[in-house]
C-alpha cells in the first residue's frame, strides 16, 4: 500500500459526506489540467469549461462507487476524458491518443552521422523567475504546452503534471506504454525547443 | 557506442530512470565523454522540473472558484455540499 493511500481513503469518505473543504481541495489539485486536456481535445474553450463542470457534477454523484482500484485523480481523470471524448463525438470527431505518428522536434538537430549539428547550450542563466519577452519562464512552459498536440499535452500533464502512475496515465488515453513514453518524450522536446528558441532569442 | 542521437532519444527514459542496466551503461559512458549530450540531458532534466512547476502556476482567483464550485454543487440532487 503507498503511503499517501490511507490520507486518499479519509479524503473519499469527506468527498461522499458532503464536505466542501475537501471538494475545494480536490478541486484546486485537478481542475486547471483537467480543463488543459480538454481544451486540447475539444478546441473551444466554453465547451470545455462545461464538461470539466459536468465532470466534477458526475464525480461528486459517483463518489460513492469509488473504489480504489485507481487512485482517485485517476479516477478523476479518466471520468473527464470519458466525457470528452464523447462530446468530440457527439461534434462529429473522433479522439484519438494514439502516436501522431509526426517526426519529434530534433529530426534536423544531427548530421549524418547522428552527431550534433550545433552543440547544445548549458542554459546556465534559466530560473522559474527569470523574464523573458515579459513573462517568466514557467509561463513560457505552460505556453508551450498548450500549443502541443492533444496526445502528447495530454500524457505530459497526466504524467509530469500530475504525477499519475504510466498504467492509470495508459488506461485513461487507451495507448500503450511504448506509445506512452514516445508522446511524452516528443512533448519535452518540443517545451524543451520553446525554451532554448526564447533563451537564444534573449543572448543575442 | 551509441550516437549523439541515440543519446537524445533515450534521454527521458533516462532521467526517468525507466534504462536497464546495459543501456543506461551505455548512456553514462557516452556522457561521460560528450559536453554536447551532458547539456542535452540537462536541458532535458529542466524541462522536466519546470513542467512540474509549471502547473503550480494555475492557481485561481478565490472568488473565481468560489463561483465555480458553487455551480458545481448547485446541479448535485440532494443539496449536499452545503456545509462550510
Amino acid at each position: 500500500m503507498k503511503p499517501d493511500m490511507a490520507d486518499e481513503t479519509a479524503l473519499v469518505a469527506q468527498l461522499a459526506t458532503g464536505d466542501r473543504a475537501a471538494f475545494e481541495c480536490v478541486y484546486r489539485k485537478h481542475n486547471a489540467s483537467m480543463l488543459r486536456i480538454c481544451e486540447g481535445m475539444i478546441r473551444n474553450r466554453a465547451t470545455a469549461e462545461e464538461v470539466v463542470q459536468d465532470s466534477w457534477v458526475a464525480v461528486l454523484n459517483g463518489i460513492g462507487r469509488f473504489e480504489g482500484r485507481s487512485s482517485l485523480a485517476g479516477w478523476i481523470f479518466a471520468i473527464l476524458v470519458n466525457k470528452a471524448r464523447s462530446r468530440a463525438q457527439r461534434d462529429g470527431r473522433m479522439i484519438s491518443f494514439e502516436s501522431d505518428g509526426e517526426e519529434d522536434g530534433l529530426a534536423a538537430a544531427f548530421d549524418g552521422r547522428g552527431r550534433w549539428k550545433d552543440m547544445p547550450d548549458l542554459w546556465e542563466t534559466i530560473t522559474p523567475d527569470r523574464i523573458v519577452e515579459g513573462r517568466n519562464m514557467l509561463a513560457h512552459v505552460a505556453a508551450a504546452i498548450d500549443a502541443l498536440p492533444a496526445s502528447q499535452r495530454s500524457v505530459l500533464i497526466l504524467r509530469g503534471q500530475q504525477d499519475l502512475d504510466p498504467s492509470e496515465v495508459c488506461a485513461i488515453l487507451n495507448i500503450s506504454e511504448g506509445n506512452m513514453r514516445v508522446l511524452l518524450h516528443r512533448a519535452r522536446l518540443s517545451v524543451r525547443n520553446s525554451l532554448d528558441a526564447i533563451l537564444a532569442g534573449s543572448r543575442s | 557506442m551509441l550516437s549523439c542521437k541515440e543519446v537524445a532519444e533515450r534521454a527521458s527514459a533516462l532521467i526517468d530512470g525507466e534504462l536497464g542496466m546495459f543501456d543506461l551503461l551505455q548512456m553514462r559512458l557516452h556522457l561521460a565523454m560528450c559536453k554536447g549530450c551532458s547539456a542535452f540531458v540537462r536541458q532535458m532534466r529542466i524541462t522536466r522540473d519546470l513542467t512540474a512547476s509549471a502547473a503550480l502556476l494555475d492557481d485561481q482567483r478565490a472568488d473565481e472558484v468560489d463561483r465555480r464550485i458553487a455551480a458545481i454543487l448547485s446541479r448535485l440532487p440532494d443539496g449536499r455540499h452545503t456545509g462550510p
